[in-house]
């Protein structure tokens, strides 16, 4: 580490406070003059002993405020009962920095780029302390070493603790150079640990962005346009005006349409807001207003409509994304025998995060404060001040925990709606909700994929070619996919990929959602299943034999994919599952393999299919995601990973007819409850890796294919599209 | 105006409505600013915002406050004292909770069942349970707490 990264500075009130501070590409540590301490700072250390580490990102329930606290404890080597998480106001020229990602949260990338920057912050205050330790005790600084929150003398015992020391470690410069543990002395990282905010949670006291209450506050509702691209055509306020508590009710048509937000394009629907002084107020105002909507050519279509049009695109023919071998191998017909084709659907999905959207808002003359949680806080900035033309540094933001964010909360709509308002409703501090209904009908949602499959078998019916298109709705702004081959690191000669957006189409705004777009292209472990089953090969071995052993191949992406670590990944799982080929009849277990980023996932369903209806015996599902920080909050990851596809699988879809989607609350769309929620073990694989890689949607994608090819091994029978039929005999 | 008289987590409130036909639930938060009882859908679906009336787990959010008058009310906030119930301990030693958004509703429905049936089997766990939705998908590890709670309770009484 370079030496200038870390800066030093003075005490505060007898604490030892430490901040980050971007220079250039590198984060540097520095502490704070004044007693006045900035919010934001990153760890202080009390003249009492505790620990308060300043979290920076955004926890929505992926558990990476608790596994951040603990490599930065890890280097510190703080007692972990001594330790507290805060949340911190977003100051953006102190954290906004690329390399480490800043306050954005999202695509389980949180600790693959925190990880060093926290151990080398712990291992910088550690030193502070030990410094302080050796003034104090009049001993070399090598004599010293810390330990659960003590520096210790090796020679005497001495031990001075970590309070007794901040307030003169404070008074010393940051180290120059910082020695990092050895990895295998780790006693934080790795240890299943409790998260930090569940005390706070199961007591009701955790304030999410819903729960914030100010001085004069106002609550608003937003009655959208229910049907995507739609206008306004009029409305009448009269009668929702007589409602009692009502204060304002206006258009939100200013903010409405495309917002071309950089890398996350995405849509504010038209619409009317009532600002009331209750919620119930607004909500009984927003059903007595009379709305008409111009419903556009969308309101004429359905989602059988927009099927058509992707199942004609896939057969149509386009120009290869990305090839290896030859481009048309599959219709080569001197070494072809035989072709298969399939096509996969995996439709549009709803977040429904159980804290629906909301973000208050205060606009003042020359500033806007905003309480939200929000996984894009350096877009929520510079888009409220584009609104309200302001300089950044007028817009403050607190970022809070949120009720499940799974890519929803990285756009920047609610953030806009709420400042609006709050602006025209007078510069009034305003709590604007999206009720569920909202959530259900007027949302964005998962893109949608149309996964067409091809394979060329040669006259020893090897798999000699596997062309994927991927006809989808969403592209992150950029007209081409990545990786640019089939996701998968099968060894076949001929692998081709081709990509078609469909996006200007659609019925509904894509966006991004929990898995993104490995939830389609997944399921070319189901095609693999069919080609399998085609040659006559069990499943497990035909993986087996198109996995060469010490073969690497690059496919996009960060790292190549290691054939050995899928071998051992899979042949794991299929063993903890007591994975078998044959079984009696109605009963059959399905493989799933899926490299994502740079991790690798597998899972292994276990099904019982009786007269149509479908039980989940048991999922089995493997990670190897690289060095497990925190190896109960990955657990969760994968177990609820899992839950999520099974959601996806049994319940899924986002269905409209006429321009409108057909579900409005959980009665319809159906998440999966506990009485369906099958055993699912996790195993965290023993990974090469030395640093984590990411966990938090790696598991999402598997359920489906595993599941799916279940159901062939059980009754022979492919089904190609979910949400499942009750009834599988209809499918 | 409607005047009603809550009982809430032991403690007396008057509170003012202008109709009467209000859920529980927002006076809950936004009148007495108890705010650890959760919206989730509105329509007694998803059980994040169960309490208590009378002892029986109810969804605030499909409760007229009206039918509220005069009854006691318990949230997740009035629970136990000390944020000690063994269900709330059960939470933090199993790690239950992900977002977290859900849990207090799938506490209060937990301590409802535990409260009429100490010793609840597998079965009666997942159906006294399966109002409650959790979209992060905590649904094993709620299970476990609920048994690991009722053990402990049993512990506590011998």
């Amino acid at each position: 580490m370079n030496r200038r990264e870390f800066v030093a500075s003075a005490c505060a009130a007898g604490a030892l406070v430490v901040a980050l501070r971007p220079a250039g590409a590198q984060v540097s540590l520095i502490k704070h003059a004044s007693t006045q301490l900035p919010l934001g700072d990153f760890v202080r250390i009390a003249a009492n002993g505790d620990v308060l580490y300043h979290f920076t990102k955004h926890e929505m329930g992926q558990g990476v405020a608790t596994a951040m606290a603990q490599i930065l404890c890890e280097e510190l080597c703080a007692d972990w009962s001594r330790v507290k998480i805060e949340f911190p106001l977003v100051d953006l020229p102190r954290y906004e920095n690329e390399r480490y990602g800043g306050y954005g949260t999202g695509g389980s990338c949180t600790l693959i780029y925190t990880y060093d920057m926290l151990r080398q912050a712990g291992a910088a205050v550690r030193q502070m302390l030990v410094n302080a330790a050796a003034e104090l005790l009049d001993v070399p600084a090598a004599e010293l070493f810390a330990e659960n929150h003590f520096v210790v003398h090796k020679a005497t015992s001495r031990r001075l603790s970590f309070g007794e020391l901040a307030p003169l470690a404070a008074q010393l410069p940051i180290p120059d150079h910082v020695e990092l543990k050895d990895e295998r002395s780790f006693t934080l990282i790795g240890r299943p640990t409790s998260s930090k905010l569940t005390p706070q949670i199961v007591t009701g006291a955790l304030k999410y962005g819903s729960d914030i209450k100010l001085p004069g506050m106002r609550y608003a509702l937003i009655a959208r346009c229910p049907v995507f691209k739609g206008k306004l055509k009029r409305y009448d306020a009269r009668a929702a005006l007589k409602i009692k508590g009502v204060h304002k009710i206006f258009t939100t048509q200013p903010i409405a349409g495309l917002q071309e937000v950089s890398f996350l394009p995405h849509d504010i629907r038209e619409g009317v807001v009532v600002v009331a002084d209750s919620f119930w107020a607004a909500f009984k105002a927003r059903e007595a207003l009379e709305i008409e909507w111009d419903e556009g050519e969308i309101g004429k279509l359905s989602s059988a409509d927009f099927e058509r049009l992707t199942a004609e695109r896939a057969r149509q023919r386009t120009d290869p994304t990305g090839f290896i071998g030859a481009e048309n191998a599959v219709a080569d017909l001197a070494r072809v025998r035989k072709t298969l084709r399939a096509s996969y659907v995996y439709p549009h999905q709803l977040h429904s995060c159980m804290e629906t959207l909301n973000c208050t808002a205060h606009v003042r003359e020359d500033e806007c404060e905003l309480w939200l949680g929000t996984q894009s806080a350096g877009l929520v900035v510079s888009e409220v001040a584009r609104l309200l033309d302001l300089p950044e540094d007028r817009i403050k933001l607190h970022m809070l925990p949120s009720g499940g964010g799974f890519g929803r909360r990285a756009y920047t709509d609610m953030a806009v709606e709420a400042a609006f308002i709050s602006r025209e409703a007078g510069n009034i501090p305003v709590k604007m909700m999206w009720t569920r209904e909202d959530d259900q009908r007027c949302n964005l949602a998962h893109l949608f994929q149309h996964m067409e499959y091809q394979a060329g078998l040669d006259a020893e019916n090897r798999l000699y070619a596997l062309h994927e298109k991927e006809i989808r709705t969403y592209t992150w702004g950029e007209q081409y996919a990545n990786p640019s081959l089939p996701r998968m690191a099968y060894d076949i000669a001929n692998l081709r990929y081709d990509f078609e957006d469909l996006g200007s189409y659609e019925l509904l705004q894509s966006s991004a959602w929990r898995g993104v777009d490995v939830h389609g292209r997944a399921l070319s472990e189901c095609f693999i299943d069919e080609i399998a089953a085609e040659v006559g090969r069990d499943p497990l071995e035909f993986r087996l034999s198109l996995l060469t052993p010490g073969r690497e191949i690059f496919i996009g992406g960060e790292h190549t994919l290691s054939s050995d670590r899928m071998r051992a990944l899979l042949e794991l799982t299929a063993q903890k599952a007591g994975y078998r080929a044959s079984l009696p009849q109605g009963r059959g277990m399905g493989i799933a393999l899926i490299p994502y980023a740079s991790s690798y996932c597998c899972a292994v369903a276990d099904v019982t299919v009786t007269d149509g209806r479908l039980t989940i015996n048991k999922i089995t599902a493997a990670v190897d995601c690289g060095r497990i920080i925190n190896p109960s909050g990955a657990e969760q990851q994968i177990v609820g990973g899992i839950i999520w596809g099974l959601t996806a699988l049994f319940y899924g879809g986002a269905p409209v007819v006429n321009g409108r989607i057909q579900h409005s609350n959980f009665h319809e769309n159906r998440l999966l409850r506990m009485h369906e929620c099958p055993p699912i073990e996790a195993i965290l694989v023993d990974s090469p890796e030395p640093r984590p890689l990411g966990l938090g949607e790696m598991a999402c994608p598997l359920a489906v294919p595993a599941v799916l090819n279940a159901i062939f091994a059980a009754t022979g029978k492919r089904i190609r599209r979910i949400p499942l039929p009750a009834d599988l005999r209809n499918a | 105006m409607a005047r009603i008289e809550l009982n809430v987590n032991g403690h007396r409130h008057a509170v003012e409505v202008d109709d009467p036909a209000m859920p529980l639930l927002w006076v809950l938060r936004d009148a007495l600013d108890l705010t650890g009882t959760k919206y989730g859908c509105g329509m007694g679906q998803c059980g994040a915002c169960t309490v208590h009336l009378e002892g029986q787990a109810v969804r605030s959010c499909s409760v007229p406050v009206s039918a509220a008058a005069g009854k006691r009310v318990t949230t997740i906030e009035g629970l136990s004292p000390d944020g000690r119930h063994p269900l709330q301990l059960a939470w933090q030693l199993l790690d239950v909770p992900q977002c977290g958004y859900c849990q207090a509703g799938q506490i209060m429905s937990a301590a409802a069942l535990l409260a009429r049936n100490p010793h609840p089997s597998d079965d009666e766990i997942v159906q006294a349970m399966s109002g409650n939705l959790c979209r992060c998908g905590t649904y094993p590890r709620i299970r476990a707490a609920i048994k690991h709670a009722a053990q402990n309770m049993e512990v506590s009484k011998a």
